[in-house]
């Protein structure tokens, strides 16, 4: 199960959040915690630098990419190396929609997009799909296959 | 943005749109509608004043709502700085009118462009939508033409199915929106409720899914996706799920085979076959979204028939759906699944499918079926799926070949079996990788390319190598030395973790005694057995290649033992301890605990971790986490307990500050119980390390370098180290007597012996050569006692009060005449050589205790005078001859109830067992209760049940699953969650949370309370756990004693006056001798004047305000005392009949021994129960006995207590 994907911007403000079976009450130490891992450990780190934490059996995997920084946590299956393909998914196709490292305006330019692409690589906590061209086409409400 | 902190997501979002155009890169996206949208936005409002009319309330609600939940949403923004607004950040009112607008007119591009230029992206922020909405999304659904409007449409849609009416709860995220059902209510007019538009959108979107036009399917799919958002509690919804996914499946699912795999990727292929691929994923993606439906078979043929479609999410989806059926039910998927896994079938496909989560499914499907019980019969089935496993270790994924490993190590999910681990790690060193002729082989080489989502890593080429058979544990320690040269954090925090799961396989397999694992054997013979192979030479080019540990390793010449190849991988793991991420270096840590075996030396680990611990980065909940793998660690080899013990010794004395107490106690706790019996004084002595501490000095850093002394120099870490001692005070009162052996209720000596021990350094002495555990729990705890804080010293009162209570006679003398002393203050010299002090003053008047200690001395005073009571009422009945009536039996009873539960007040003992008044109430106790039937089990009379402390214990049960025999992680896991928690996935009981408090030093400045606090501490639970253990033991004992329970009065009143007079025949001098006593009233009056000077003292019918004395007082000189006071006309009947009994000794007899019997002196035998022996003579009711055949200690002929035996 993948609990939660977020997206902060570098002062830690959240501005994408999607949660799986974190009951509501556990979401405010989530945000918090990983804002703080955040500013720890992401200072200086370069651009797609995957970043390992973890705690009891929950792993986390995140990122900093452009001003966002992306936050991928999970459990089970979802260990820190399927994480880090979630993360590299999610990282491509926000780099595809912004055309490079997003900066803070750019992808909040973009934000509607974006949602559209999470909801396309994960559906309901698990990693739905993977390949760039497929979700781009999702998106646009086409089939994944194209004939 | 420099301007962004103190704004919310929407402001950010819509602030000025001339930055937009600045910062946008695309400006073809902006062109046309960045000069359109402060107005486009700003207009509905003033359009729409005739609606605002109506809707004022609402709106007013709606926006204060918001504005509300904005300034809540993120806690992590600190400042709302007031702040000069250019632009009003667009409210979800105006947005949700915006889109009732815009949908009227969607057939307009310009129109459309808004929906999704900025309304819709907006509307995103929010996380859950007003079904309020629904009527002008569906209506844009039926209407709009344009794709991007469309697939926001279904976003929407999805989101209103999946809001679960509660507000804030959906799996969205974003600014928490009003409770739109409330809202709608209060607005009579145009209020919608979830009720009311989910049917109608539902309805649409299965109308929508079942639409069979082909140009209409990219939409059907979207329509599928967005029902399965519908929460799974609503079985209507769900039936209709089902409904359409498998009427999908019916029509597409069968016809697969006609294509082969060779076409999905590529784009083109014929129209039909990628309209049927494209719906057998969105029936399977969906599929995969409802609820198992493990009994129906339609429901697994339909995922077997997945894993041979053609699209590759379909196909991981249906090995996810087939993976979790296998674990319910094995036997039918395996026979579901007897086509595809034959050698060509799709499931060897599936190894060459570019997708890593489909292949790891694989892998978990080929263990759960290959380690099936039910299918033991066919193992033909179990090896075709094992060989599958197998080939997965050469999977270009780390996180595939990962997986796969640790399915081969039995590590599937939490649930842990130590024999699969066991079988597992056998699996691992002996098994060898035979790769089946198949085509598989050679497509293998094409297919690996590209296929890892993460950076590759050298030597991709083993696929051409691994024709050859391989043993498993080569293939596994090169893949796993080569992942720990990864430059990738993940990969390197999973290899270790790989290896840790590695090192737990190994314990399990030590600890089943699977010793044909001979770790020095060549692992190429078992693939040389096997089969014929190259030779050794032929392979080290290989290695040499890539890797210059395998090539240290695999060295021309050196044999490949399991336990070189550990030795060169764990060389690896342990560079890794400079990877810069703590986390990693963690999972590292843990690893090289689970790796490191009992005979090792552990001064390499020891050191890293000392020297990892200076690392002021660490953050507590991992050092806690590590000190919980060591916890596991030592349950999983009990052997290592010194070696674990030493390492949290570390963890103790250099980061006091980080770990929690609790999980240290756990630790030691554990350690303790598992240690057996030669391990617990090792144990305890590993606790009393951190009592040994000096205390931190204020100010001092040199502490840092070494591993001894206290790194404690910022005041937090000195609270948090005197809180460790506070836990390392109570942790010993609690389990010294556990730890020692040493218990009242099972004690050799009767209570009687103190008497000869007045001297306190011959008490000492005599003590410390009973039980030297026990003595020096007690010396360290006294000299907690005076000189630690005052909050220690408090804890240290109750642990010695605990022991007091529990232990035998020597012992609780000795504490009752230290709490004397320490309630009166004065004589600390005497009793602490170590004159060391924090500076606090202790004071003149006394230690700041005697409020405290005095309700715990009431206690032992009112214990010692039922106790006398009772000595002097059995020798009245003796001397009397008389029987014991029935009312004085029961007073008897009454009163050991009575002390029973003042004395469960301080701490826990066994009721059954516990007998305040000493072991000669035994039978008396036993004759009553036999009479009037009443239970000696614990029952509603004990206090703690009664008044509910109990409860509080029990709350925190988990505890006791810490115990050695059950290997439970996850309990031990869960409790310590509660206890190592940062208060971040804090669920932490109630109880908990007090004791915490308590430790935290809430209840330092409440000594009234502390009683309660002493029951309720949790391991309360766990005294209860061992306690019970020792009830099943001594059972055996128990059976004696009631057999017993009615012999002759005359043996029962005289055990006390012949143990006391046997002292006079000891080495020890015989001050008190009570062999005059009782023989001549000379005598007698001697004794008692000499004894005299020290009567005085702790007798509380003298009241407690006597003066300090030299001698330890002695509870026997009370008795004495009484004895002359009121007691005198008894006692020339007790001479009588002390003579008349000394003159019918003498006489040759035989007995059998009752009880176990220890030695207390020389001139003593030890007995055990059932034992023969002759019986001599018979001295002040000693009898002096020879056994058949030496005992143990070789001794042949001694005194015991005319009691333990019976005279046959």
């Amino acid at each position: 199960m993948i609990l939660a994907v977020l997206f902060a911007n570098s002062e830690g403000n959240i501005l994408i959040e999607r949660f799986n079976g974190v009951p509501a009450e556990e979401r405010l130490h989530w945000r918090s915690f990983l804002v703080k891992l955040g500013a720890d450990n992401l200072r200086g780190t370069k651009n797609e630098e995957l970043l390992v934490a973890c705690h009891k059996s929950v792993y986390i995997v995140y990122t900093v990419l452009g001003d966002v920084s992306i936050f991928a946590v999970g459990k089970d299956e979802y260990d820190e190396l399927a994480l880090a393909e979630v993360i590299f998914v999610i990282t491509s196709a926000v780099k595809d929609i912004c055309g490079k490292s997003p900066t803070e305006r750019l992808f909040l330019d973009k934000y509607g997009r974006i949602c559209l692409c999470l909801d396309e690589i994960v559906w309901k906590g698990y990693l739905e799909n993977t390949d760039k061209d497929r979700i781009k086409r999702l998106v646009r409400l086409k089939p994944p296959t194209e004939f | 943005m420099a301007d962004s902190s103190g704004t919310t997501l929407m402001d950010l979002i819509s602030s000025d749109p001339a930055a937009v155009a600045a910062a946008a890169s695309s400006p073809a996206n902006n062109n046309s509608t960045s000069s359109a949208l402060p107005t486009a936005l700003g207009k509905p409002v003033a359009s729409g004043a005739d609606k605002k009319s109506k809707k004022t309330t609402l709106l007013q609600i709606q926006s204060d709502t918001i504005s509300a939940a904005k300034a809540a949403l993120v806690p992590v923004r600190t400042n709302l700085m007031p702040q000069k607004q250019k632009k009003k950040p667009v409210s979800y009112a105006q947005l949700a009118r915006s889109i009732h607008e815009l949908a009227a007119t969607s057939d307009q591009k310009n129109s459309q462009k808004q929906l999704i230029n900025h309304v819709f992206p907006k509307l995103a922020v929010y996380n859950s939508v007003d079904p309020s909405l629904a009527p002008s999304l569906l209506m844009l659904n039926q209407q709009c033409e344009d794709r991007t409007v469309l697939r926001y449409v279904y976003y929407y849609l999805a989101r209103i199915l999946s809001d679960t009416g509660a507000q804030g709860l959906n799996p969205g995220g974003g600014i928490p929106t009003p409770n739109w059902d409330a809202l709608a209510d209060i607005d009579a007019l145009g209020g919608v409720t979830r009720a009311d538009v989910v049917p109608r959108v539902v309805q649409q979107l299965t109308t929508e899914a079942t639409n069979t036009d082909t140009e209409f399917h990219a939409r059907r799919l979207q329509a599928l996706k967005a029902l399965t958002y519908a929460p799974s509690s609503n079985s209507e919804i769900l039936a209709k799920l089902y409904e359409i996914v498998f009427e999908i499946l019916d029509k597409v699912g069968d016809s697969s085979q006609k294509r082969k795999k060779g076409v999905f990727g590529t784009k083109g292929g014929d129209k039909e076959f990628v309209i049927r691929s494209n719906l057998q994923y969105a029936a399977l993606s969906a599929l995969r979204r409802l609820p198992l439906d493990p009994g129906n078979p339609a429901f697994l043929h339909r995922a077997v028939q997945g894993v041979s479609f053609a699209d590759p999410v379909a196909v991981r989806h249906s090995l996810e759906i087939i993976c979790d059926l296998a674990t319910r039910d094995p036997y039918a998927v395996a026979m579901a699944l007897g086509k595809v896994v034959a050698p060509g079938g799709a499931l060897h496909d599936v190894l060459h499918l570019h997708d890593v989560l489909a292949r790891i499914s694989l892998a978990r499907l080929c263990h759960t079926i290959s380690r099936a019980r039910a299918l033991d019969e066919r193992p033909d089935i179990k090896s075709q799926f094992n060989s599958v496993l197998y080939q997965l270790l050469l999977d270009p994924s780390e996180r595939v070949c990962f997986e796969a490993i640790l399915c081969i190590l039995g590590k599937y999910d939490n649930t842990e079996r130590t024999e699969e681990r066991a079988g597992g790690w056998y699996r691992l060193t002996r098994e060898i990788l035979k790769l089946p002729e198949a085509p598989s082989v050679s497509s293998k080489d094409s297919n690996s390319d590209g296929k890892d989502a993460l950076p590759p890593k050298p030597g991709k080429d083993k696929s051409s190598k691994a024709k050859r058979p391989q043993p498993l544990i080569k293939l596994v320690m090169r893949r796993l030395e080569s992942s720990f040269r990864s430059f990738s954090r993940p990969v390197l925090h999973a290899a270790a973790r790989v290896v840790q799961e590695m090192g737990k396989s190994r314990a399990a397999a030590f600890a089943l005694g699977l010793q044909d694992i001979d770790e020095g054997v060549d692992v190429n013979a078992f693939a040389e057995n096997t089969d014929s192979m190259d030779s050794d030479m032929s392979e080290n080019p290989f290695s040499a290649g890539a890797r210059k540990t395998s090539l240290v390793s695999n060295g021309a010449g050196t044999k490949d033992t399991v336990a070189s190849l550990l030795a060169s991988l764990m060389e690896v793991v342990r560079t890794t301890v400079a990877c810069e991420c703590v986390y990693v270096r963690a999972m590292v840590i843990k690893a090289l605990i689970w790796m490191q075996s009992p005979h090792e030396s552990f001064e390499e680990l020891g050191s890293i971790i000392a020297s990892e611990l200076s690392d002021p980065s660490w953050p507590g909940t991992l050092l806690n986490d590590v000190l919980l793998t060591l916890h596991a660690r030592f349950k999983a080899t009990p052997d290592m307990a010194v070696t674990l013990l030493e390492i949290a010794r570390i963890f103790a004395t250099k980061v006091p500050g980080k770990i929690d107490a609790d999980v240290l106690q756990l630790l030691w706790k554990t350690c303790l119980v598992g240690a057996g019996p030669d391990g617990k004084h090792t144990a305890l002595e590993a606790v009393t390390v951190v009592l040994d501490l000096p205390p931190p000095q204020p100010g001092s850093m040199t502490g840092l370098t070494s591993v001894d002394a206290v790194s404690a120099s910022d005041p937090k870490s000195a609270l948090a180290l005197q809180r460790l001692v506070q836990a390392a005070v109570w942790f010993l009162g609690e389990n010294a007597n556990y730890a020692a052996s040493e218990y009242a209720w099972e004690s050799a000596t009767p209570p009687g012996t103190a008497l000869m021990m007045l001297d306190a350094d011959k008490m000492v002495a005599a003590a410390s050569s009973r039980n030297p555990t026990l003595a020096g729990a007690l010396t360290r705890l006294q000299r907690c006692a005076f000189i630690g804080s005052w909050e220690v010293r408090i804890i240290a009162a109750q642990a010695l009060t605990t022991m007091a209570i529990r232990s035998g006679e020597p012992f609780r003398l000795q504490i009752y005449e230290f709490l004397h002393a320490l309630a009166q203050g004065g004589m600390q010299s005497q009793f602490s050589e170590v004159h060391l002090s924090n500076g606090e003053d202790q004071g003149a008047s006394g230690t700041g205790l005697g409020v405290l200690i005095s309700p715990m001395l009431k206690v032992l005073d009112e214990m010692y005078m039922a106790q006398d009571e009772l000595i002097k009422d059995i020798r009245y009945h003796d001397n009397a001859k008389k029987e014991w009536s029935d009312e004085e039996l029961k007073k008897l009873y009454e009163t050991h109830e009575r002390l029973l539960d003042l004395v469960s007040l301080f701490c826990f003992v066994p009721r059954a067992k516990y007998l305040p008044l000493g072991p000669i109430s035994a039978k008396l106790i036993d004759k009553y209760r036999t009479k009037h039937n009443i239970s000696a089990s614990t029952g509603l009379s004990d206090v703690a049940v009664a008044t509910g402390i109990s409860d509080l214990i029990y709350e925190s049960k988990e505890a006791p699953a810490a115990e050695a025999d059950t290997l439970d992680d996850d309990l031990v896991n869960a409790w310590a969650a509660n206890l190592g928690d940062d208060g971040l996935w804090g669920k932490n009981a109630p109880a908990m949370n007090r004791v915490n408090e308590y430790l935290a030093g809430a209840g330092a400045d409440a000594p009234d309370v502390e009683e309660e606090h002493t029951v309720s501490r949790p391991s309360g639970s766990y005294d209860d756990m061992w306690a019970k253990t020792l009830l099943e033991t001594a059972e055996v004992d128990e059976e004696d004693g009631r057999s017993s329970g009615n012999s002759s009065p005359e043996s029962t009143g005289s055990v006390e006056t012949s143990i006391s007079s046997h002292f006079g025949g000891m080495n020890y001098p015989s001050l008190f001798s009570s062999k005059p006593s009782y023989g001549t009233s000379q005598d007698r009056y001697g004794a008692s004047r000499f004894s005299t000077p020290s009567t005085t003292g702790p007798s509380i019918y003298e009241g407690s305000s006597s003066p300090i004395r030299e001698e330890p007082p002695s509870y026997e000189s009370s008795v004495m005392r009484r004895f002359e006071s009121f007691e005198n006309p008894l006692a020339g009947q007790s001479i009588d009949y002390q003579e008349e009994n000394r003159s019918s000794s003498g006489n040759l007899q035989f007995g059998t021994a009752l009880y176990d019997f220890t030695a207390g002196g020389d001139d003593e035998l030890n007995l055990t129960a059932g034992e023969e022996v002759e019986i001599e003579y018979e001295v002040d009711g000693w009898f002096y006995v020879k056994k058949k055949r030496p005992g143990r200690d070789g001794k042949m002929a001694g005194l015991v207590p005319v009691l333990y035996v019976s005279q046959s």
